[in-house]
């Protein structure tokens, strides 16, 4: 059942939770990534925070890139292509997965998780990817001005830390837009899992008695939401999107009641993450580190 | 600075930003076309203003480089409008992209079988097509032939090629003939590609070029390069080659079609005009002759070019759209824009510089918001196929006696033996006093609708007009609306009072939202005097000046030295009336009291 709430001048929202709803309104023409700011000023809000995700010379992220966009097929299938090769790929970033793992197994590392999940993000793209601390909070800080309150969105603008953010990340990315998306956004998601992992660890025995597959199953996490817009009225299955409405897809909610691990990425969907195989076999390889380094300790 | 837009920005001064709240407190209250003329009018500068700001979206110029360049043609329109800013010289040149007047990402065309939801040949059948003629009877039928005239100068998508064509489904019972069916369908070619490298920050928002120059410069008739510049000129003295009848030659690579700058869709009523205006461009050339002995023929060719153009531009502006628009504030509008206001005080206090005080003409250019170019929208209001009637009564001017003659044959290649037949100067009369067709729903011309052109499978225009906008990514009606800055409606019988059409609308759409452009232009009630809609008539509002305050002719460089002092006295001194009455002195009778040459002539 979808979440509408309408005020006007203010708001015009529709939040869609269920997996068949989420997928029927993320596939339907009219719904667009890209936000105007029309239907209120949480709407122009919205619109304005994701603008920024634009490189100098104006062009566009991959994410924000709409369905018919000749780039993003091109970027996504090249993407994709790329990161379909796993082995090879979790094998240049085997020293990253190894002190992942020893941070499930033991809830310490040399410096924080989200450090060696951004380097190891970033070196599916660039072998000599190296993140730092400082490269970490810009992360943080992008990911922190999506859901930024009015007050801290107008400080981050205006003390040049946001600017700041987005030139660490465009400069280690050298200008390639995915992995500046990857290691700056999509990475707080595998974050996320690697932190559920070492909660799952701590518990009892179960990093003995759980697979890597089941682990990978209990710690997956999509985006907790993704937002669209819809620029005329439509009725798609029982959701009635009005014109301009913001459109919140609650993908980890919708997730969550559905067992498919390809839910996550929009695995059968037009915007399907490339890194849909590439993440779940990450994730694994940590948990198996974490269990090998605790045989190996034992 | 927008990225997207070469640097170009528009930054509203203080007056401009306190008439905007004013405006959008006034017009809470009152529409602007019910507003005191002069409060009217300024309503409208007002509009203009919003639009320059939000309006105007560049789409990357698709060319790499301009034309050939020398010192010394700086004073001249290159061929190909290359070079008419200095500064970019691409901008407006023949074979850049069209603009747009949304922001890219409002112009997507649907995917999937929303593109051809709901069928556009339904469409042309139930709303279009024309059961009986509905007369514009405050117009003559020139007033048709002009646009096409102007479009024809602005701008071209080519013709369509073969290949990926639009299949639409039909309907049982449907009339399409079986022989221009493939697998029961009805096929449409898709507007020609454009096949530049694209710009990373176009996004999904498709291109197209336009294979005329873009700027205001009597393109259609000295053309768009310097090859089709060269077939049309005669090499002496700076004029147009006619022949020994004083008209036209014919296009030797298309038969029963003139030879002049551009003859793409031609038929009697371009004949016309483009023969009057290849009159007036070689008269220009022997007036400046007698006063420039020493000029020489390209010298001559040009400054003719450019005062041509200019009185064209003059024309449409004061005479062509408050006929078409015939609204007190517009009228006062459209004067301010080519001549500035009648007031001393208002001039004196606005200032030299000032559009609004003193005309557009001579003064500064400017750009505004984004590079000059033609746009898709722009293109898409210009849709106004029901002025065609489907057959007119030729008169004889001499004699009084008439006959009714379909339009299906007086186009294409029986357009030059028509004109033959019947006469250059019974022509022009005819057309002085016959009505074209309203802009509403219900009378777009059924000739048109299986419609046969060279080298093209039949052609059903009407079901091509809402597929082109829907391929091309023109926001339908509603979006379109709110877009330009009016209310998105929410029913059906918002739009219009046209009997029935609500409802027929509704059975088709069921969605008001996805009533296509053409449908609610045509559909929508007008303001009072409108000859389309007001919907239509905010692109106008934006387009119409930036034609002119865009183009360094018009501005900067419309001045003696450009024009001379005798090019500038005569595009003052001379309109359509003169124009006429200088090539076809016998229609003296037939215009006698006439004030606006595109409301209806005498009948003698």
């Amino acid at each position: 059942m979808a979440f509408i709430i309408t005020i006007p001048g203010i708001i015009r929202l529709v939040a869609v939770r269920t997996p068949d709803e989420v997928l029927a309104v993320n596939d339907a023409s009219m719904v667009e990534r890209s936000l105007s700011g029309r239907g209120g000023l949480v709407n122009r809000s919205v619109a304005a925070k994701l603008a920024v995700f634009r490189t100098p010379d104006g062009d566009i992220w991959p994410a924000f890139r709409d369905r018919l966009d000749p780039l993003r097929a091109a970027h996504q299938e090249t993407l994709e292509a790329a990161l379909s090769d796993v082995g090879p790929l979790l094998r240049g970033i085997a020293s990253e997965i190894v002190e992942l793992g020893s941070y499930v197994r033991t809830g310490a590392a040399h410096c924080s998780t989200g450090v060696i999940v951004q380097q190891a993000v970033g070196r599916l793209f660039f072998t000599d990817y190296a993140a730092s601390e400082e490269s970490y909070d810009a992360a943080q800080t992008l990911q922190s001005w999506l859901s930024a309150g009015p007050l801290r969105t107008y400080w981050l603008k205006r003390s040049g830390a946001l600017q700041a953010a987005l030139d660490r990340i465009m400069d280690l990315s050298r200008g390639n837009m995915a992995c500046a998306h990857a290691t700056a956004l999509a990475m707080h998601n595998i974050v996320g899992s690697i932190e559920l992992m070492r909660r799952l660890a701590r518990h009892g025995d179960n990093l003995a008695k759980i697979g890597p597959q089941d682990a990978l199953a209990q710690t997956l996490r999509a985006p907790t939401s993704v937002v669209r817009e819809a620029r005329d009225e439509r009725r798609v299955g029982p959701v009635r999107l009005r014109a301009r409405s913001l459109v919140l897809l609650a993908v980890e909610s919708a997730r969550q009641k559905r067992a498919d691990p390809g839910f996550a990425f929009f695995a059968s969907a037009w915007n399907r993450c490339p890194a849909h195989s590439v993440v779940p076999a990450l994730l694994a390889d940590v948990w198996r580190a974490a269990k090998a380094d605790r045989e190996g300790r034992a | 600075m927008s990225r997207e837009n070469d640097g170009f920005v528009f930054r509203p001064n203080l007056l401009q930003r306190l008439l905007d709240a004013l405006y959008r407190v006034i017009n809470v209250f009152v529409r602007w076309d019910r507003l005191p003329t002069l409060i009217g009018a300024v309503n409208l500068g007002v509009f203009r203003d919003r639009l320059r700001e939000h309006n105007l979206h560049h789409t990357g110029y698709g060319l790499e480089e301009s034309g050939d360049w020398s010192t010394g043609k700086e004073r001249w329109r290159s061929p190909d409008g290359s070079f008419n800013s200095l500064d970019h010289p691409r901008m407006g040149m023949a074979g850049s992209r069209l603009g747009r007047n949304f922001p890219l990402p409002e112009c997507v065309p649907d995917s999937g079988d929303d593109l051809l939801d709901p069928s556009p040949r339904v469409i042309s059948q139930e709303l279009l097509a024309r059961d009986t003629f509905i007369p514009a009877t405050t117009l003559n039928l020139l007033a048709a032939a002009w646009i096409q005239f102007e479009t024809h100068n602005w701008f071209s998508h080519g013709v369509p090629e073969p290949g990926n064509e639009f299949k639409i489904p039909l309907q049982p019972g449907d009339d399409w003939p079986e022989r221009e069916r493939v697998d029961g369908c009805m096929q449409i070619r898709r507007s020609l590609a454009d096949t530049t490298p694209r710009e990373t920050w176009l996004g999904a928002t498709p291109t197209f070029r336009n294979s005329n120059s873009h700027w205001w410069d009597a393109g259609q008739i000295c053309g768009s390069s310097q090859s089709r510049q060269a077939e049309i000129r005669s090499g002496t003295d700076g004029k147009i080659t006619i022949g020994p009848d004083g008209m036209l030659p014919e296009d030797p690579a298309h038969p029963g079609v003139d030879l002049t700058g551009f003859n793409d869709n031609w038929w009697v009523g371009l004949s016309l005009l483009h023969n009057l205006f290849v009159r007036e461009h070689n008269v220009l050339c022997d007036a400046l002759k007698a006063r420039y002995p020493a000029w020489g023929d390209e010298e001559l060719f040009q400054r003719a070019r450019l005062i041509n153009a200019a009185l064209i531009a003059k024309i449409h502006t004061i005479e062509w759209t408050p006929g078409i628009l015939a609204h007190p504030a517009l009228d006062f509008a459209m004067h301010a824009n080519w001549s500035g206001v009648p007031y001393r005080v208002m001039r004196a206090v606005l200032g030299e510089d000032n559009e609004a005080a003193h005309g557009i003409p001579g003064s500064p250019t400017d750009q505004h918001s984004a590079p000059y170019a033609m746009t898709e929208e722009f293109t898409s209001v210009y849709r106004l196929h029901p002025l065609l009637p489907d057959e007119m009564n030729v008169r004889w001017l001499d004699t009084g006696e008439q006959v009714s003659r379909e339009l299906v044959n007086m186009q294409g290649k029986s357009t030059r033996r028509f004109m033959e037949e019947h006469g250059f100067t019974n022509l022009l009369y005819s057309f002085g006093t016959n009505h074209p067709g309203a802009i509403r729903l219900h009378n777009y011309p059924n000739f048109l609708r299986q419609f046969e052109k060279d080298g093209q499978p039949l052609l059903d225009v009407a079901a091509i007009d809402i597929m082109r906008d829907r391929e091309r990514g023109v926001p339908r009606y509603n979006r379109f609306r709110e877009l330009v800055g009016k209310r998105r409606i929410s029913t059906f019988k918002e739009i219009t009072s046209i009997p029935g059409a609500a409802d027929k609308m509704r059975k088709i759409y069921e969605n008001v939202d996805r009533v296509d452009l053409l449908v609610g232009l045509l559909a929508e009630d007008l303001p009072e005097g409108f000859g389309f809609s007001d919907t239509a008539f905010r692109i106008f509002i934006l387009m119409a000046t930036r034609r002119l305050k865009s183009d360094r002719f018009f501005t900067d460089d419309y001045r003696p030295e450009i024009y001379t002092d005798f090019g500038l006295d005569w595009i003052n001194n001379n309109g359509m009336k003169s124009v006429l009455l200088r090539h076809v002195p016998q229609l003296g009778p037939a215009l006698e009291g006439v004030k606006n040459c595109f409301a209806p002539w005498n009948v003698l």
